[in-house]
């Protein structure tokens, strides 16, 4: 029996997958400091735009990531832009019913669109098993972790190495002094708005092979990334990364050893415990709780 | 009685007589009254959340775990045990109360966004527990209310009253309004008492809410247990008249929210708003989704996200807090004017200084490798005035949180002669006011929401039993204190004198004995410091002895008994001002020792 290497190696590629999607919100979370609580349900638009892409348009799913990537930018950065923006200094209250309600409407538009119906983009390609030393994981799982690693070393790169990457770590620091070095902090806003979106919308077009869209998909990813984010400190790239193979693992052998249908609850109870003892989690960044 | 409450009255007589009488006689009443009695749970359910989401400011997003509770208790009692709802109804709310307390426990200290997601967080585990314990709860297949039973004497019909459970909807109506009334009851009087602004004061300002007496913790566990057991009181009824319930409905993420954004539409914080965003939204809802029929399955909820966020950009105070002001003048004045400030009783004379009544000991606080207070030991006598001066960075505010346990020692102790002659040594700031010591911050921190009035209410009702008790308490201390003319303004629109003299009016209304004044003058232009001064004389003779921390040489020369110097945390002197003033290391401190050689 090789169980626990197989489920290790499961747990870490679905971690890979939960990355992708919670470097978005802690991305957002650590420069524009407001919580999106709409985030899952623009993975969801994600996932059904790769569907339409894919089923209407025959484009390839893995394809669909530049136009996905490029509408959920811009979505992202309207949203920043017209709900967010208005409300930078209203009650932290406030924000989280601006986002719940994005994330509300975006649920029912899909269900008045779409139906409740699920919508799988058709890559068979994806769901075959690859096998190497007694292991055996689909490649779309693969492609997933690849990416998702490539992604954030890129993010990364981008934040540390370049100019705006850098204007975008001063506005995080101290967003009251960035504008005195000339920084235009409401387009510093936009742009990370913009970019934690589109990393969603490449998590969506990666992972649409492997997750079928509908209308709700998104809450199951959403408190799975804020279980992550929180794990691994609200705005800390790599502790996202981290809590993301973290929680893939839990994930994994919770599945296994406790009860499928508990391996949730056992990963919420682990959130539960990081907000109460170590609310600024394993890579915590300074103030965030 | 107010105008607006006897309007708030009138319509909700006319939001009941509407489907109990009024539409039966010219429409189909069972559509119409299945819609008011969503429209009375909505509302009632509202409102329990506006206790802890508005009053208290604890933005839960997991309320329907109370819900489903109180559901569950009632189905399962009736099912297993033939216990009838009214009684599965209170041990819900019991359990729920209990269930609210102890989860929120852990994640009070918790704020903004983390203790939503923590309450988030709750609900789900608590949903996928009901759904994996099926042998109890009946798992994700849901569990029908039982309208027959077998029993010893055959079979029993479980239908009427007793079972909450009717042919007719007129009684669903009734009893579906009476929760709302209930609710609005429960809000109504904890919004006009002490409790209701000791929550507004911990939503505003956690640190001056502790400086004021409130136990914050206890006061926002007051508030969800008050508003769990309502929220559940109303899903005991909604799952019996549901005819069926589940996980997915019952602990249902979307229902928590849809709650939270109706007390937010209507008005967050009010006693009217969650009534006012239910009506309004439900109503709108349902004529949409009537208007484009069944196939537009999920329009409701679009229409609820739409309007939230535009309500949000629009109006974040809701629709009642953006009428208020216009309600009110239609009302006419709410408050009567303010009484003419009482003359000050000048012939008093000082009374003469005492025992100790505060000790500190050997108090030293470190801050990583920073030691900010090193053992320092001090005694403040009843009556007197003792000022504490130092150059900046030198220790002094530390030293003031010490004083009134805002932060534990590192070693050393506080001990306080309470009113009852007796010395206690307080743990935390609340019990340092309940001991008779006030403070007031160096960085203002008002109840910026609320106004100047509410600011004083709040230290006043550290004594006050009754809101007219407090408020005349805070027109009595304004005036005093130079306010009385902008009892009405919002405290955030003071210039910052009027914000120092809040600090200090807030402290004075608590009637403190001892009173810790950190910084009351500094800022201020002279003649307000010459107030300044006259007032802490004043305060002075009417028996409280006090500390001051005061940048400002000549007014702390001018008021204090004795003078105690801090410098890098150490105490480097203490004396008489006249003392101090000649004193060559106090000189070396503030100036540095070029100056001492040079004037020598």
């Amino acid at each position: 029996m090789e169980v626990l290497p197989q489920l290790i190696v499961n747990g870490l590629l679905l971690g890979g997958a939960f990355a992708l999607i919670s470097i978005g919100l802690t991305l957002v979370f650590g420069i524009v400091r407001v919580v999106n609580f709409a985030h899952g349900e623009l993975f969801m638009a994600g996932l059904f735009g790769a569907w339409l892409l894919s089923s209407k348009v025959g484009l390839t799913p893995y394809l669909a990531a530049v136009p996905l990537v490029v509408i959920l930018f811009a979505a992202g950065a309207a949203m920043q832009r017209f709900i967010i923006q208005p409300l930078m200094d209203a009650d932290p209250h406030i924000q989280i019913f601006a986002t719940v309600g994005v994330g509300t409407a975006l649920i029912n538009l899909a269900l008045i669109l779409f139906g409740a119906d699920i919508r799988t983009s058709e890559l068979p390609w994806a769901r075959e098993p690859v096998r190497f030393a007694g292991l055996s994981v689909a490649r779309g799982f693969l492609v997933a972790f690849a990416v998702s690693m490539v992604a954030t070393a890129a993010l990364v790169l981008f934040l540390k190495r370049t100019h705006l990457g850098r204007a975008i770590r001063a506005v995080a620091q101290n967003r009251n002094a960035a504008p005195l070095m000339g920084i235009d902090v409401p387009r510093i806003y936009i742009i990370t708005f913009g970019i934690g979106s589109a990393c969603v919308g490449l998590a969506a077009a990666v992972l649409s092979p492997l997750f079928p869209a509908f209308p709700t998909v998104g809450t199951y990813f959403a408190l799975t990334a804020f279980v992550i984010v929180v794990l691994g400190g609200m705005g800390s790239l790599e502790g996202a990364v981290a809590g993301a193979l973290i929680i893939g693992l839990v994930d994994s052998l919770a599945g296994y050893y406790v009860a499928p249908d508990l391996k949730e609850v056992v990963y919420f109870l682990i959130f539960l415990l990081i907000l109460v003892l170590k609310p600024a989690g394993l890579f915590g960044v300074r103030g965030s709780e | 009685m107010r105008p607006l409450s006897i309007a708030g009255l009138a319509a909700l007589a006319l939001l009941f007589a509407l489907p109990y009488w009024i539409i039966p006689l010219i429409a189909d009443a069972g559509f119409w009254q299945h819609v008011f009695v969503t429209i009375f749970v909505y509302a009632a359910m509202a409102t329990a959340w506006n206790i802890v989401g508005g009053f208290a400011g604890q933005l839960s997003l997991g309320h329907t775990i109370f819900y489903g509770i109180g559901a569950y208790a009632a189905v399962l009692l009736n099912q297993h045990f033939g216990i009838i709802p009214w009684f599965g109804m209170l041990a819900g709310a019991a359990v729920s109360a209990a269930a609210g307390v102890l989860v929120s426990w852990p994640c009070l200290r918790l704020r903004g966004p983390f203790y939503t997601l923590s309450t988030i967080a709750f609900l789900e585990v608590v949903r996928l527990l009901a759904i994996h314990f099926k042998d109890f709860t009946g798992g994700s297949a849901g569990i029908p209310v039982p309208m027959f039973a077998t029993t010893a004497t055959g079979m029993e019909q479980r239908i009427g009253w007793a079972w909450m459970l009717f042919r007719e909807r007129e009684n669903t109506v009734l009893i579906a309004f009476g929760l709302l009334v209930l609710c609005i009851a429960v809000a109504t009087l904890i919004r006009r008492s002490r409790f209701g602004y000791a929550l507004l004061a911990v939503r505003e300002r956690e640190d001056a809410a502790e400086a004021v007496g409130v136990n914050t913790t206890r006061v926002k566990l007051a508030a969800v247990a008050v508003s769990a057991a309502l929220t559940s009181l109303v899903g005991s009824f909604h799952g019996i008249y549901l005819n069926f319930i589940e996980p997915e409905t019952m602990f249902s993420l979307a229902t928590a929210i849809q709650l939270a954004m109706f007390a937010l539409i209507g008005g967050l914080g009010t006693v009217a708003g969650p009534v006012a965003g239910t009506l309004l939204v439900v109503p709108i809802a349902e004529a949409a989704r009537g208007w484009l029929g069944a196939t537009a399955n999920g329009l409701h909820g679009l229409v609820y996200g739409l309007v939230l966020v535009g309500i949000v950009l629009t109006m974040p105070q809701g629709i009642v807090g953006a009428l208020k002001p216009r309600f009110a003048l239609w009302a006419g004045p709410a408050h009567r004017p303010p009484p003419a400030a009482p003359a000050r009783d000048e012939a008093r004379a000082r009374p003469p200084i005492g025992e100790p009544i505060l000790e500190a000991r050997n108090l030293t606080r470190r801050f990583g490798g920073l030691v900010a207070t090193n053992d320092v030991s001090l005694t403040l006598r009843e009556g007197e005035v003792l000022g504490i001066i130092g150059p900046n960075g030198a220790g002094k505010t530390t030293l003031f949180n010490l004083l009134s346990g805002f932060l534990p020692p590192n070693e050393g102790s506080v001990r306080v002669r309470d009113a009852s002659g007796q010395w206690v040594t307080p743990d935390a700031p609340h019990g340092f006011a309940d001991a008779g010591v006030g403070r007031t911050f160096q960085i203002v921190q008002p109840f910026a929401g609320l106004s100047v009035r509410e600011n004083i209410m709040l230290g006043a009702f550290h004594h006050a039993r009754s809101r007219a008790e407090a408020e005349a308490e805070a027109e009595r201390v304004a005036a005093l204190c130079g306010l009385g003319h902008l009892l009405d303004l919002e405290a955030r629109s003071l210039t910052v004198g009027g914000a120092k003299r809040l600090e200090v009016a807030r402290a004075l209304a608590m009637r403190p004995r001892i009173l810790l004044l950190d910084e009351v003058m500094a800022g201020l232009n002279p003649s307000d410091v010459a107030l300044a001064v006259e007032l802490v004389r004043t305060i002075r003779d009417s028996g409280v002895s006090i500390i001051a921390i005061e940048h400002v040489m000549a007014a702390i020369m001018a008021i204090s008994d004795r003078i105690v110097v801090i410098n890098s945390g150490r105490m480097i002197a203490e004396g008489s001002p006249e003392a101090i003033a000649k004193d060559r290391t106090v000189i070396e401190a503030y100036l540095g020792e070029e100056y001492v050689a040079a004037s020598a």
